[in-house]
């Protein structure tokens, strides 16, 4: 069984994250994977451990920097990682013409079996690129996916909706975006690091020349300051909610 | 003409309010920018109310009411809405944003090549819809979209300008339309079942909710927010820390890796107030926070606060709002 997981590069939340002049500033950020992603990727890794002679292929559409993304991939038990090389996307239908273009090379034309996503990046944060995959591969895509069960052909998924739990049966091939849940990511050992030198890293090329379907501009530093008004006490914060609130001192 | 179409959502035979709100929102700006038309799409059957009474204005909703469609289906949903966008030569496609319409528009984006845009709408001169605005890098930032296509598909985040009515001041009717499941559909057969939890408000559907984080200590502390939730009719969230100990469901986290909510009331009790909580909350109404750190960056975004052990506080604000609500 052919397992692909595609991942992507953020700015670690951790790292000091500013703007200038409408771009991030990547002077003093650090880069990780994203953190759907790594669900996704565990996901997978689980599965090949279960299903003898599955194959897990990582890919990324990045520069070359991101090598050190793909290695920790490696030690996180993939088998294969493919660099993408493309014009940095201006928007999510572009970033999955580009990875359908990947796979596609990749796997020399045939769909990989099961295809795991993250639910969203957290930079541009449009939860677009799984679905959007699935459609130009032609084949079914479930989003935000919390629970995953093989059995034979048969893939039993779970993702969250309102209020409840959406069930879901059907056979692969099919794109999966990983929600928060799904699992627990392992950590790599010193011995996984080694290995995953041995590994071997692909290099691909792929363009797209295609027009964006949208286009995004004003990247801003968000202000949001309120002056807050601190209450004298309990009975008080009461008060001032019940003269602002209408639920307070209505029905 | 500039054609509208809301997609309107059915769970379980029941057409959700965030539907009839997304549908009222757009009658609103379809008024205000001269000669739009309001269509409406309901894909599924209803069980229950006659639906013209929820929906504000005029206009005709079409029904595709087959019961096999009482599910959720990507690839019929999305070949019924697709059909009737081309049909009808719609310019704008609108959803509320939902679970369902987190996995479908994507889909629909890429069959039609139209542009996906989510968040607050942005408007041109002419009062149309030009656009959208929303936090981007976990609420750090903002960024405007444009549309490059000339088909766009909006997702309308639950914003506290969108409230039902109770009763409708146009006209609107209900045609049936004759989209019925496709053979076909079953190249990519699936079986799709819904587990509502019991008793339960989600919290993006709340309009006051009580969010509890760190400083809740434990799964125990945060009996005292389901009391404080219960008396004030809300819903009881939580932040990323409390989530990731196992104190509450993922279904209640607010934040970057969690919902977006809307409230009109938003409790942060124990909540530092991390930019990505922050990201979830930044359309919710009145904020108040309780937390013993004068320092802590949730108070930059509340609008009332108290500072104190949450464990002392909240009793003493749940007898108070006992007091209050026994004294009217």
């Amino acid at each position: 069984m052919n397992i692909a997981v595609c991942l992507c590069q953020v700015p670690d939340s951790a790292s000091v994250i500013g703007f200038a002049d409408g771009a991030l500033d990547r002077s003093r950020i650090n880069e990780v994977i994203n953190p759907y992603d790594e669900y996704a990727l565990e996901e997978a890794v689980s599965l090949k451990e279960r299903i003898a002679g599955s194959l897990v292929t990582v890919f990324t559409v990045a520069p070359l920097s991101a090598k050190d993304m793909l290695r920790k991939a490696l030690a996180l038990g993939a088998d294969r990682a493919v660099l993408v090389s493309a014009t940095e996307p201006s928007d999510p239908y572009l970033r999955a013409l580009q990875l359908k273009s990947a796979l596609m090379e990749f796997y020399e034309g045939i769909i990989p079996d099961l295809v795991f996503c993250g639910k969203s990046s957290t930079d541009f944060q449009s939860a677009q690129v799984p679905s959007m995959l699935g459609a130009l591969l032609g084949i079914a895509s479930v989003s935000g996916v919390t629970s995953l069960n093989l059995s034979g052909e048969h893939l039993h998924l779970e993702r969250e909706i309102e209020g409840g739990v959406e069930q879901i049966e059907l056979h692969y091939p099919v794109v999966i975006s990983a929600e928060k849940g799904l699992n627990q990511p392992r950590k790599t050992t010193v011995k996984a690091v080694m290995e995953a030198r041995k590994k071997p890293i692909d290099l691909l090329t792929v363009s797209v020349d295609v027009a964006p379907l949208v286009l995004m501009s004003d990247l801003k530093a968000l202000e949001r300051k309120k002056v807050c008004r601190f209450a004298e006490d309990e009975k008080d914060l009461v008060l001032l909610l019940s003269n602002e609130f209408p639920l307070f001192s209505g029905d | 003409m500039t054609k509208f179409l809301v997609f309107l959502e059915q769970r379980e035979g029941v057409l959700k309010k965030s539907s009839i709100a997304a549908w009222n929102r757009v009658q609103e700006f379809a008024a205000l920018s001269a000669g739009a038309i309001v269509t409406g799409l309901l894909v599924g059957p209803l069980d229950r109310q006659p639906i013209g009474d929820l929906l504000a204005g005029d206009g005709v909703v079409y029904h595709a009411n087959a019961e096999l469609l009482r599910p959720y289906q990507q690839e019929s949903y999305t070949r019924i809405v697709a059909s009737m966008i081309t049909q009808e030569s719609i310019s704008a496609l609108f959803f509320a944003d939902s679970s369902l319409s987190r996995d479908l528009a994507p889909r629909l984006s890429v069959l039609l090549k139209a542009s996906l845009l989510s968040g607050d709408l942005l408007f041109n001169r002419q009062g149309y819809p030009d656009g959208s605005f929303r936090p981007v890098y976990s609420g750090l930032a903002t960024a405007s979209f444009s549309p490059q296509r000339n088909i766009s598909i909006y997702t309308l985040s639950p914003s506290r300008g969108m409230v039902t009515r109770s009763s409708a001041d146009g006209t609107v009717q209900v045609m049936p339309t004759a989209q019925h499941h496709h053979s076909s559909d079953n190249l990519l057969a699936e079986l799709r079942r819904i587990v509502l939890r019991q008793n339960s408000l989600d919290i993006a559907e709340a309009g006051i909710i009580v969010a509890g984080g760190r400083g809740m200590g434990s799964s125990a502390g945060f009996a005292l927010l389901e009391e404080l939730a219960a008396l004030l009719g809300g819903a009881v969230g939580a932040s990323r820390f409390a989530v990731d100990e196992g104190w509450r469901a993922h279904a209640e986290q607010i934040g970057q890796t969690g919902k977006t909510v809307a409230p009109q009331l938003y409790f942060a009790c124990g909540v530092s107030g991390a930019p990505q909580h922050l990201a979830g909350i930044a359309s919710a109404g009145i904020v108040v926070a309780i937390n013993s750190d004068p320092d802590a960056s949730i108070f930059q975004v509340a609008d009332y606060g108290i500072v104190g052990d949450v464990h002392l506080v909240l009793p003493k604000l749940i007898e108070a709002l006992k007091e209050f609500l026994k004294k009217k």
